[in-house]
């Protein structure tokens, strides 16, 4: 719903601002490749990054929703730091199932987001000012849980949701899973064409839609086909695509889809576009920023539970900083910081550059101290390029 | 439609109060609107009028005193109750959100949904479509962001909330500040096409031509009290510009409680 793309470029509902991002990825990777010696776009190299992505972008598919809203949340790192040592300590001190310890984990982040969501909401307090509150009181809270100590976690199929040794798909899934994307890409490209005419309305050019349709469709069969040939040595089988990023597939078609196409959605952006007359025309804008809240509490815990599966282990340092990844990734991938525009899948792209950008140039042994600075000044990159991009095509 | 019962007020707001802080922005002021009547509000800003319209329009609460529609009495909390009640608003800023396209907009808070609960994009825009060709026919870029249109457009957007969701009650705040004389004349006669549907309208403007040639009765405030309500045809423009500054009313002038139509009757 980011409409900011000029000429014929809209009638496809292709942001051409994602286009750009797509081609910039691609050049990091071209460029990280050459100077790497072919390292970085490595089968083993993009499931890493893949894998490592999925946490700070599942968090950022929701983030780009609160800051739609006009709100912020500066304590999802905290939070999940919190989540995750409690599922942990759940499981290994207590001795709780992990499907019990993740629905307790995640009672406890809705009470946590709820709290947090009310004092922005009924009570009207900036959520800038509550949630860096929460940053310093759930990063405490997230010690107390276990003492500090580390909890480890042991169950093989918990594991497995990270990622790591047993945590891809396996070939034919993969497979499997690309062919159907595939198909209902299509499908969907069929409907809508059908719904237009029967509206009489016009339709795209086939051609046009086809292409639309066919380049994501590539780009899954080649994700599959990279992720299918990365085997670990003292394994028989290729890994496939890694569970996390299939979570977090799952996560931002969920999130696409409540933008697009269900009311909640629709009213999340005008509340940012326009918060007075969201009121004015009857939107209950109370109840719709505490549900938005308690997604937003849904998805932390989701990211917790990759999190420390893939760590093997809840610690109360988890998730430190990741605050400051997760709204970068927001804010590169097209999320207006003034609320009321912003994309799920630039979330993804913006998270994927943001880990590009960080593996690549570990990959380099550029020092950590360089790597933060270039980190942060490509946020400031991203943000002017934003004003000057929304200035140009007659956004504010 | 024909039988239009002129003679019971379709608004009647009894002795209505509201006060923010220690300031009372509405001080007692009742009015009433019939079917098929322009009722002009008019007074200096920070009169009160807006505010006597927002609590009609379920955007603030009322203090005290009375809402009756149709005869009965109701209690509007909220602006879903008050378009429940068939009152549809047009603000001064038009309440439109920037950010969604024109067809977002006129059905914002009201979404179609289909039958699996997710919107109904196709059958809001053929609907979007026809409304906005009834008051512009040149406006076809429907599906880009509000804040790209003309204020003309947008206009036309925020009017088209009221005549798609029929509107019976419809409160207009300064409808025309922001129009050129082409757009000002198509409201001028979407008011007198809604009139002979049966709506009763309450405008509230500072342009005194709109005044005389819209409306069949006015009501005047200043610091939230009502001055006095009259009959259009009965006061000149410099006895109205007197109640507006100076609070101060027309000697030898009747005060018009009823519709003109509803006076004859009785």
């Amino acid at each position: 719903m980011s409409n900011s793309t000029p000429g014929w470029w809209r009638r496809t509902g292709i942001d051409l601002r994602l286009i750009l991002m797509c081609v910039l990825l691609v050049a990091m990777g071209v460029v990280f490749s050459v100077m790497s010696g072919g390292v970085f776009l490595s089968p083993e190299n993009l499931y890493n990054v893949a894998q490592q992505t999925a946490v700070v972008g599942i968090v950022s598919t929701v983030m780009v929703l609160i800051i739609v809203a006009r709100h912020i949340d500066l304590s999802v790192g905290s939070v999940m730091g919190f989540v995750g040592v409690l599922i942990a300590y759940l499981q290994y001190t207590s001795g709780w199932s992990w499907p019990t310890a993740c629905l307790a984990g995640l009672a406890v982040a809705l009470l946590v987001s709820i709290y947090q969501g009310w004092l922005t909401a009924v009570l009207g307090v900036p959520s800038f000012v509550v949630t860096l509150g929460g940053l310093m009181s759930f990063r405490g809270a997230a010690f107390l849980v276990a003492d500090g100590k580390t909890q480890p976690v042991n169950d093989e199929f918990f594991q497995r949701l990270g990622g790591g040794y047993d945590g891809g798909i396996g070939t034919t899934a993969s497979w499997v899973l690309a062919g159907l994307v595939a198909l209902v890409l299509f499908g969907r490209m069929v409907q809508k064409r059908r719904a237009r005419q029967h509206h009489g309305m016009p339709t795209e050019a086939l051609w046009l839609d086809v292409l639309v349709t066919a380049v994501p469709a590539a780009v899954v069969f080649a994700f599959a086909a990279v992720m299918n040939n990365y085997q670990i040595s003292s394994k028989t089988e290729a890994q496939g695509i890694p569970i996390p990023v299939l979570i977090w597939a799952v996560v931002a078609i969920v999130l696409s889809f409540i933008v697009h196409r269900t009311r909640f959605g629709r009213y999340v952006f005008a509340m940012g576009g326009n918060p007075d007359a969201a009121a004015l025309v009857g939107i209950p804008v109370k109840r719709v920023t505490l549900m938005l809240f308690a997604l937003l509490a849904v998805l932390v815990t989701v990211a917790a539970i990759v999190s420390i599966a893939r760590l093997n282990a809840g610690t109360n340092s988890l998730g430190t900083g990741m605050e400051l990844y997760v709204i970068a990734a927001a804010v590169i991938g097209g999320t207006a910081l003034a609320g009321g525009s912003g994309s799920i899948f630039g979330s993804v792209l913006g998270a994927l550059i943001m880990q590009s950008l960080d593996s690549g140039m570990l990959l380099l042994d550029v020092p950590i101290g360089k790597r933060m600075v270039i980190i942060g000044q490509v946020l400031i990159v991203a943000v002017v390029f934003d004003v000057l991009y929304r200035r140009k095509f007659g956004e504010n | 439609m024909t039988d239009i019962d002129t003679s019971k007020p379709l608004v009647e707001l009894r002795d209505i109060h509201k006060a923010f802080g220690g300031v009372k922005a509405v001080d007692g002021v009742s009015v009433n609107l019939y079917p098929g009547e322009v009722v002009a509000l008019l007074g200096h800003n920070g009169a009160g009028k807006s505010t006597l319209m927002k609590m009609l329009a379920g955007a603030y609460p009322i203090d005290s005193g009375d809402t009756l529609i149709a005869g009965e009495k109701v209690h509007i909390r909220t602006p879903a109750e008050a378009q429940g009640q068939g009152i549809e608003t047009i603000y001064q800023t038009l309440a439109l959100a920037d950010n969604l396209d024109s067809v977002s907009n006129l059905f914002l808070g009201r979404e179609k949904m289909t039958r699996w609960n997710t919107l109904d994009d196709h059958f809001m825009e053929v609907q979007a479509r026809k409304v906005f060709h009834r008051l512009n026919k040149n406006f076809t870029n429907i599906r880009v962001p509000v804040r790209r249109l003309s204020g003309g457009q947008r206009q036309v957007v925020a009017i088209s909330r009221a005549l798609y969701f029929n509107a019976r009650i419809l409160i207009m705040d300064e409808p025309c500040a922001a129009l050129g004389p082409e757009e000002t004349a198509m409201v001028g006669g979407l008011v007198k096409q809604l009139k002979a549907d049966g709506v009763g309208i309450f405008l509230i403007t500072h342009d005194m031509p709109d005044v005389f040639s819209l409306s069949d009765r006015l009501a005047v405030m200043k610091n939230g009290k009502l001055v006095g309500t009259y009959r259009t045809e009965d006061v000149t423009e410099d006895e109205v510009l007197g109640m507006i500054i100076a609070g101060k009313r027309p000697e030898g002038k009747e005060q018009a409680p009823h519709a003109a139509t509803a006076a004859v009757a009785a």
